[in-house]
């Protein structure tokens, strides 16, 4: 079961541009899996060698053990929610939803009920025959799922699929989608630039950059445990600062000598040798402020800088503090007016600090 | 995903289709058989003939004439009606759109059968005028489809990009949206010429005597087995020409 | 600019089309329906008074060949153009831009050379001594005496071949807005390559070809110059006797009649399709 969607080696040019760059994946059936890059990763290009609409220059892709690598996209137990939905515009909601199941010959009695239900399952039953253009995007997006799913496609590719909807509805669409995808147990495979949408539509993500896959792992394990400096500013936000590694100690921290900031002490990786500069990666969020030095021995990573611009974004409050040569952002999670914690204005000294658990080592030449 | 091929074959069967007589008359202007059945040899000499037929140089006068005057004119009615009928909602544009769509989809009979009925009973004599007449007619309804295009795609709002920047009015229209729109209008222009040169059926009923445009010329030459070849000659310099005017078409329209 | 200045600007602006285009265009249409009803004078003038007679010899039936051949050879024209012009619209509109341009301008060359040459490029091709008659000969596909000119086949075939560059301009001005991802998902919901051009491509360009059908066919009602100059004595359309009419008759007022009747013919199914639009345009926007 672990080995549903197999994706062994794929390769895709478009003339001398490598968009897939030898991809290998495993995804298990039932997954909510995401593919997440920037624009011109690769991962749309995946997605399509997935549907059949590109075919891979070298690699295999087999779905349940079949390989599926020479099917023609009318052939392959898969359908696309596209981008922009694709719906036929000259076909109602209902006929839009039959489209696959006429296409396949059912019989009549077949593709009513089969359709039906599943306008039922996308609250759409009462939209049944309009035209595309007389629906909002997010009924536009529900046909466009129900149209793919009422073939029970064994995987469902879904490209970039709130890309189109306002904030509103987006959040609104995320908790639907997930609503769907937990009644259909259907294999889900989305493509999205967005980091947030990634978090919190899939069981596991694979980040791409540059046609290769970065690293595969569940959200809250690449959010906190990113491997390189790429992914931990794909996904969230990070402080980088170089240095060299002067202490390698047990339980796998690692002490490194930053210029102006001291020598913190962090969670180190097996790529960690004494001889080459590392980068050290903090989230904003775990970086804390206080007036007076924090008073918790060596464990906890301390140093001085001013405090050179700040924004207020309502639920949170980010700081650019100074250090030497550093500026390091720093987000704190409160209101401006609730008390505790300090609320330092500009041009104030203040101490940044942080535990050695909240910082890593990642790897230096993935830089992005 | 592999495409089927068959569109682009058929694409190319088409355009084959499309070239193969116009190509086939090209080379038989240089052929020195008459029927142009097989190759008798490369000649000038049906240009030479070409040369020497003076009617066909005065029927080419005429039709010139006619059509240089009649687009100019269908260029100026054509614009203002494009004009009216973008920037005006009101059931006269109803009407105006009406009629101006109905002579695009007359058929040539009906149009130059009924403007023959027109000069034969209101006694015009039938000559130059009443074929300029005619012509500006069905032309008009084409430079206004052109620059109707155009319109559509001009961004009415840099005109008051131009006034909020201290243009007056006129200074506006002049500056901004004549070069913008001037492109269109020249097409429509170029357009409105070449159907002019070509019409034969409406000319052929409101023409006169010595009036015989190059098409009119053409169809008699065609009656004559003698003069066959020559059209062969004249075909290639009149398909050279609508080459070129067709591609200097082309290029006003992309600029934009 | 208050209501009564834009109304009068508007009027300035209307008038010279409108007015050029109500005396050279609908007061001449009405002549002719008029002059269907008038007498005619033996000298190929129009007499005053009124009858009914013009009307009353379109009665016999010996019309009737030369209505269905006229309509008959539209209807296969049209129908041959919109065939032909679908697959190559199709591909143009899949095309790169440069290639796409290209073609474009290798429909308009046709269309826009000379009628009358066009078809005198036939016309020497299909000649008993032209090169296409020699080729089929030389190829045993005709015998030795074949005569490719002067029938019906020569007049369907020429045209189509003048009317199809109409069918494939409205076609590619459809397709150009027509959304080529719509293909990818027929594709992805088990489309085949036929079905996915006949279930979703031909009804997205739907305007275009209803344009097409209108443009071909209406052109083609009115033709007469092709049945004249390749087709034989048995080809007439309605358009060669109304010109015959005019010219070797000069009987205006039946020449009118027959007008009249082809002016009918052409605006009924504009009508049809007018309405259709407006009906449909009000059923997408609803």
């Amino acid at each position: 079961m672990d080995d549903f969607l197999v994706i062994d080696d794929v390769r895709k040019s478009f003339g001398s541009l490598r968009a897939v760059d030898g991809v290998s994946l495993s995804i298990r059936q039932g997954e909510a899996f995401s593919l997440l890059g920037p624009s011109g990763c690769g991962k749309t290009t995946l997605l399509r060698m997935l549907a059949g609409f590109e075919a891979p220059d070298s690699g295999r892709i087999l779905i349940g053990g079949n390989d599926v690598t020479a099917l023609l996209p009318e052939q392959r137990p898969v359908n696309t929610v596209f981008q922009n939905y694709a719906l036929f515009p000259h076909l109602s909601v209902w006929e839009n939803v039959a489209f696959g199941l006429r296409m396949s010959r059912r019989p009549r009695e077949e593709i009513r009920s089969g359709v039906n239900r599943m306008l039922e399952l996308t609250r759409l039953s009462e939209h049944s025959r309009k035209r595309p253009a007389q629906l909002s995007g997010g009924q536009r997006q529900r046909v466009a799922i129900a149209r793919a799913l009422v073939n029970r496609p064994q995987v469902l590719l879904l490209d970039e699929p709130l890309a189109a909807l306002d904030l509103k509805l987006r959040q609104h669409m995320l908790v639907e989608l997930n609503e769907i995808h937990k009644q259909v147990g259907t294999t889900f495979i989305y493509v999205t630039h967005d980091q947030g949408e990634a978090m919190s539509l899939s069981d596991r993500i694979a980040v791409m950059n540059a046609g290769r896959v970065v690293q595969v792992d569940a959200p809250e394990v690449l959010y906190e445990t990113p491997k390189s400096s790429f992914v931990a500013t794909f996904i969230g936000d990070a402080n980088f600062f170089t240095g060299m590694p002067v202490e390698l100690q047990h339980e796998g921290y690692v002490r490194v000598r930053v210029e102006g900031l001291g020598s913190p002490l962090v969670l180190g990786g097996d790529f960690v040798s004494s001889h080459e500069p590392v980068r050290i990666m903090v989230r904003p969020e775990k970086i804390s402020l206080t007036l007076k030095r924090p008073e918790s021995g060596d464990r906890v990573n301390a140093f001085r800088g001013v405090v050179e611009d700040s924004a207020y974004f309502g639920t949170h409050a980010r700081y650019h503090i100074r250090a030497g040569e550093h500026v390091v952002i720093a987000q704190l999670q409160r209101s401006r007016f609730s008390g505790g914690g300090i609320n330092p204005e500009l041009g104030a000294e203040v101490w940044m600090s942080f535990h050695p658990d909240e910082g890593r080592v990642v790897r230096l030449e993935d830089a992005a | 995903m592999k495409r089927s091929r068959f569109p682009a074959l058929l694409t190319l069967g088409v355009v084959a289709f499309l070239f193969a007589p116009l190509i086939v008359l090209v080379v038989n202007s240089f052929n020195a058989s008459r029927f142009g059945g097989e190759w008798d040899g490369f000649t000038w000499g049906w240009y030479e003939k070409l040369w020497e037929a003076e009617e066909v140089w005065e029927s080419l006068a005429v039709t010139l004439k006619i059509a240089l005057s009649a687009s100019l004119a269908s260029m100026l009615l054509g614009t203002l009606a494009a004009y009216a009928l973008h920037c005006f909602r009101s059931w006269l544009q109803g009407l105006h759109s009406m009629l101006v769509t109905l002579p695009l989809v007359m058929p040539d009979i009906l149009m130059g059968m009924s403007l023959l009925a027109l000069f034969v009973i209101t006694g015009v004599e039938t000559g130059l005028l009443t074929i300029w007449i005619a012509h500006v007619t069905f032309c008009m309804s084409f430079v206004t489809m052109v620059v109707l295009g155009r319109l559509q795609d001009f961004d009415f709002t840099l005109l008051d990009a131009a006034r909020d920047l201290g243009a007056t009015r006129m200074q506006a229209v002049r500056k901004v949206m004549l070069p913008l729109l001037l492109p269109g209008v020249l097409a429509g222009g170029l357009l409105a010429f070449t159907l002019s040169v070509d019409d034969y059926v409406i000319t052929f009923f409101v023409s006169g005597p010595g009036t015989t445009t190059l098409p009119l010329r053409v169809a008699s030459m065609m009656r004559t087995s003698r003069s066959l070849p020559m059209i062969n000659a004249l075909s290639t310099i009149l398909i050279t020409a609508t080459f070129l005017i067709a591609t200097l078409s082309f290029r006003l329209q992309r600029r934009a | 600019m208050n209501g009564a200045r834009r109304r009068s600007k508007e009027w300035v602006i209307t008038l010279p089309s409108l007015a050029w285009l109500g005396v050279f265009f609908v007061i001449p249409a009405a002549l002719v329906v008029m002059t269907a009803f008038r007498p005619a004078d033996l000298h190929g003038g129009v007499m005053s008074g009124w009858t009914w007679e013009n009307i009353e010899t379109l009665r016999d039936p010996a019309w009737l060949p030369i209505v269905w051949r006229t309509l008959w050879l539209s209807s296969v024209t049209t129908f041959a153009c919109v065939v032909l012009a679908l697959p190559m619209v199709f591909q143009m509109a899949r095309s790169g831009p440069r290639m796409r341009q290209f073609l474009l301008l290798l429909v308009v060359i046709p269309f826009l050379s000379n009628f009358l040459i066009r078809i005198f490029a036939w016309k020497s091709l299909l000649h008993p001594e032209g090169m296409l008659t020699k080729l089929l000969v030389h190829l045993h596909l005709a015998p030795e005496n074949a005569l490719l000119l002067n029938n019906s086949g020569a007049v369907l075939l020429v045209m189509i071949y003048t009317q199809l560059p109409f069918a494939i301009l409205p076609l590619y001005a459809a397709s150009e807005k027509f959304d080529f991802q719509l293909l990818d998902a027929a594709r992805d919901l088990g489309a085949g390559p036929w079905r996915s051009f006949t279930k979703v491509f031909a009804p997205g360009v739907r305007r275009g070809i209803l344009s097409a059908v209108v443009m071909v066919f209406v052109c083609s009602l009115g033709q007469y110059v092709i049945p004249q100059f390749v087709g034989g004595a048995s080809d007439e359309m309605l358009g060669n006797k109304i010109q015959q009419r005019v010219f070797a008759d000069r009987n205006l007022p039946h020449a009118s009649a027959l007008a009249a009747v082809l002016m009918a013919v052409v605006l009924l199914p504009m009508l049809v399709v007018t309405a259709w639009q407006r009906f449909g345009r009000r059923e997408d926007a609803a």
